[in-house]
């Protein structure tokens, strides 16, 4: 007798960056799915906590010549080899097999920031406060995240309180996994623009997949190894160069 | 070993570094961490029972179709809904934390509504011959706007007021080639879903000095310098040769001239920021109207509605004639400068507004009155510049007002005598008698005709967050468009082109905004300003320093920012009410150091 085993799947995400007009809305459906506060008014960009965040960049050139694209930039969920997770002293980062997804446990979290200076991509962000809201503004939170306190680290987790509620769900109708239309992260429901998909890597059948193996899809820092799962794609040679912002001195080492 | 005190140190000692190479201490940091997580600064989300409600969202004219997950009644997320015809699935991020505007710390709370209806009541009594009571309606189309128009027509000597609003609909669906004057089409002109479904279809060539959002994801882009748009429309009209426009506009002849035959290919339409541009005549010329360009349609109204006082722009009316104006501010919608309005009072005139905030024209109002904010209250939403079809949907209240609120349509036609009645439900009846149309239910993804509909079936449905459409039929072309463009103003001392970089509605704004705006400058803040470096050099700005922006109408406290990528004689800044007052009808500045 054979006993059915799981299939193993490696979610990520491809963003196309032609598409994206710099609107905001998956920052704003991030905030609002994950519970996460408004800071307080002392507070600036880098104290802000934006699971992701949508940067402008341009080509540095001067006007008219300028060209500008919005990025948003996310958890890039690296493989086994994830910066973050090697270096955090209390194994409040692990990278699920099942699933390839890089969680974090802000309960273990000793809010450290190693995990922060580790990380390439700046996908982590630090509660600086307490989390507070505008009085009642509380009534509104989603009952499927726990509010993180002051001290922690924190970070996308590919809304893992909806990856929760779709197995639910699965288990409910007798299935061990997951069908892809119950789980889709708030940031790629959102977007009006449709530059985000989310999907499984290893099904290549799913638009993610595709999308990964376009000639113009690329990833962040990929000289660095880290394997992320967010892949981006644009048909503009100067958005693919930038972004593996070779060293302005010229010197890369093995690791980039 | 004998228990000597050093003994005793030493074990003691050893005791707590071997400690350390036990589980105890790491756990004890983890039991520390869980009990953390839990004090009481920490709030605890509501659980209850989780159910989906539908919803259409009133913030903006799009009035794109909500799913709202609630629990125990209370919405915690919203979201599009996909198989909307109209909204595609589409929210912006003002929509998609619209669920925490009735909490937010600025909202209005109180207000004087007993003293305010005395006011009105008085300055109406003695309001002298040739004198008015006044409704400004920022938001027109609505059934709301209705019961304004009806009020002002049973004072008798009512006025109307509205901003310019365009007649006419724009059908993205029918372009091939957008030609858009500066007008954001991705950043709040229509409505989101429908603009970007459609987006795969039509080509987009933006003109505009600096390069927005708009401009970012355009086809092409022709920067032109500032105010010289008029040079580009007489030559897509030729009745300006290419050479002369490409002098005027700094632009190369070859991307004119592509232009030019990207316009002349046909289901082309031009767009323009203001409704009321005189750049949109430029449609005339090259056969959109009727095609692209069509006649906005509005969903039938009970018939003795139809006396009601027509629509009259503010720019309109009789100068120091208005006794009593009663501002409608409770939806953001097209501002009207205070510049323009004030010379329409008279001398001893009372304002009184309806706001959901102390911003906006409660500067100017002896009254200001709290209003519902989106979404506790039952509205509907007219038709957005992107909707061809005729629509009524109902934005069904999420939950009870979290203060007490006084509704302006009541209130106005309270004050003229209006007998009490639901209108929304008086328009609902009246538009299922018509048979026509169908009716679409999000909560079952169900399109029935409207002949199939019991009257009572109609109006739940539209009370569950359904919505009403009439498409098909002929397309009418618009009124006429207006005169073409002229050439540019004249500026007089102030060097600058103020360029509106970032759309803001008005309003209140969920406090998370701060995620867009300090918390990523992702969007710009409304006290920065954008310079280059060689005009920033003649005004003595530093970047990151103070300065003031001087208009013909005051000044403004701001931070600079030096972008290369800005061109000179541009200042960027965020649009808004409050750059709306600043600039009045000239968008000229100057920018000196604080």
């Amino acid at each position: 007798m054979t006993v059915p085993t799981r299939r193993t799947v490696r979610y990520g995400m491809s963003i196309d960056i032609d598409k994206c007009n710099g609107c905001g809305a998956c920052m704003l459906a991030c905030a609002v799915e994950n519970n996460i506060p408004p800071v307080p008014e002392a507070a600036n960009d880098r104290k802000g906590i934006t699971w992701i965040r949508v940067y402008k960049v341009n080509n540095h050139r001067a006007y008219p010549a300028r060209r500008t694209v919005f990025v948003p930039v996310l958890c890039q969920q690296c493989g086994h080899d994830a910066p973050c997770a090697h270096v955090c002293p209390q194994q409040a980062v692990d990278v699920d097999p099942a699933t390839g997804i890089v969680g974090q446990m802000p309960e273990r979290c000793l809010g450290c920031r190693y995990c922060m200076v580790a990380c390439p991509y700046h996908a982590r962000y630090f509660n600086w406060w307490d989390p507070k809201w505008p009085p009642g503004m509380e009534k509104t939170l989603n009952p499927d995240v726990a509010p993180r306190m002051r001290g922690v680290v924190e970070k996308c987790s590919f809304c893992h309180g909806r990856r929760h509620a779709a197995q639910q769900k699965a288990a409910a109708a007798g299935r061990r996994e997951i069908d892809g239309d119950d789980y889709v992260p708030a940031c790629v429901e959102a977007c009006p623009t449709g530059a985000l998909r989310f999907g499984d890597l290893n099904d290549a059948s799913t638009e993610v997949a595709q999308d990964a193996q376009r000639p113009e899809s690329f990833r962040l820092l990929e000289k660095l190894g880290t394997e992320p799962k967010i892949h981006y794609r644009s048909r503009r040679d100067w958005v693919r160069e930038i972004a593996n912002a070779p060293r302005p001195d010229g010197k890369e080492g093995p690791r980039g | 070993m004998t228990a000597t005190r050093r003994n005793l140190l030493k074990f003691a000692g050893g005791g707590a570094a071997g400690a350390l190479l036990t589980p105890a201490p790491w756990r004890l940091i983890t039991d520390t961490a869980l009990w953390s997580e839990n004090w009481p600064g920490i709030p605890r989300p509501a659980r209850g029972e989780i159910r989906e409600r539908f919803t259409h969202c009133t913030l903006c004219p799009a009035g794109c179709a909500v799913r709202a997950r609630c629990v125990s009644g209370q919405p915690v997320s919203l979201a599009g809904v996909k198989p909307h015809p109209l909204s595609n699935g589409g929210l912006c991020p003002w929509g998609i934390a619209g669920h925490h505007l009735p909490y937010h710390p600025a909202r209005l709370r109180k207000g004087q509504a007993q003293e305010a209806m005395a006011a009105a009541a008085r300055a109406i009594a003695e309001g002298a011959s040739g004198e008015y009571a006044a409704v400004l309606d920022l938001r027109p189309g609505r059934t709301a706007s209705w019961t304004h128009r009806r009020a002002m027509a049973a004072l008798g000597n009512g006025l109307y007021l509205v901003p310019r609003q365009p007649a006419y609909s724009i059908d993205l669906a029918a372009a091939r080639t957008v030609v858009s004057f500066g007008a954001p089409l991705f950043d709040g002109w229509g409505t989101p879903g429908n603009v970007f479904g459609a987006r795969a279809h039509f080509r987009l060539i933006q003109i505009e000095p600096v390069e927005t959002r708009t401009a970012a994801l355009a086809d092409m882009w022709l920067p032109i310098r500032p105010g010289t748009e008029a040079a580009i429309a007489a030559a897509i009209a030729g009745d300006l040769s290419v050479a002369d426009a490409a002098r005027l506009t700094g632009i190369e002849e070859e991307a004119i001239g592509a232009v030019w035959e990207a316009a002349q290919i046909g289901s082309t339409v031009v767009l323009a920021p203001e409704p009321g541009s005189p750049l949109m005549s430029l449609n005339e010329r090259l056969g959109a109207l009727g095609h692209t360009v069509v006649a906005r349609r509005e969903a039938p109204v009970p018939d003795a509605w139809k006396a009601a006082a027509p629509a009259t722009e503010v720019v309109a009316a009789p100068d120091g004639a208005i006794r009593l104006l009663l501002i409608d501010e409770s939806l953001p919608g097209g501002y009207v400068p205070w510049s323009v309005i004030e010379p329409k009072l008279a001398a001893n005139a009372t304002v009184i507004v309806f706001s959901s905030t102390a911003a906006g024209y409660a500067r100017h109002a002896q009254y200001t009155l709290p209003a519902p904010v989106y979404p506790e209250a039952a509205e509907d939403i007219g038709p957005a510049i992107d909707t061809v079809a005729a629509v009524f949907r109902i934005a069904a209240p999420l939950g009870a007002p979290a203060v007490p609120v006084v509704n302006p349509a009541e209130f106005v036609a309270q004050i003229a005598g209006l007998p009490r009645g639901d209108a929304l439900r008086e328009r609902a009846d009246s538009i299922h008698k018509t048979g026509r149309g169908r009716l679409l239910s999000y909560r079952d993804r169900m399109s029935t005709l409207t002949r199939e509909l019991t009257a009572e079936d109609f109006w739940r449905t539209l009370n569950q967050g359904g919505c009403w459409l009439e498409e098909g039929g002929q397309k009418m072309a618009p009124p006429g468009l207006g005169a073409p463009p002229a050439g540019p103003a004249p500026h007089g001392d102030l060097p600058l082109a103020v360029v509106i970089v970032e759309s803001n509605r008005g309003g209140l704004a969920s406090p998370l905004m701060s995620k867009l705006e300090r918390e990523s400058s992702l969007r710009m803040a409304a006290n920065r300003v954008v310079l280059s470096p060689a005009d920033a050099q003649s005004g003595g700005i530093e970047d990151g320093g103070r300065c003031v922006l001087e208009t013909a109408c005051g000044g403004m406290d701001a931070w600079a920012t030096i972008d290369p990528g800005v061109p000179a004689g541009v200042v960027e800044v965020a649009g808004g009410p409050r750059m709306a007052d600043l600039c009045g009808s000239s968008f000229r500045a100057r920018v000196v150091r604080a």
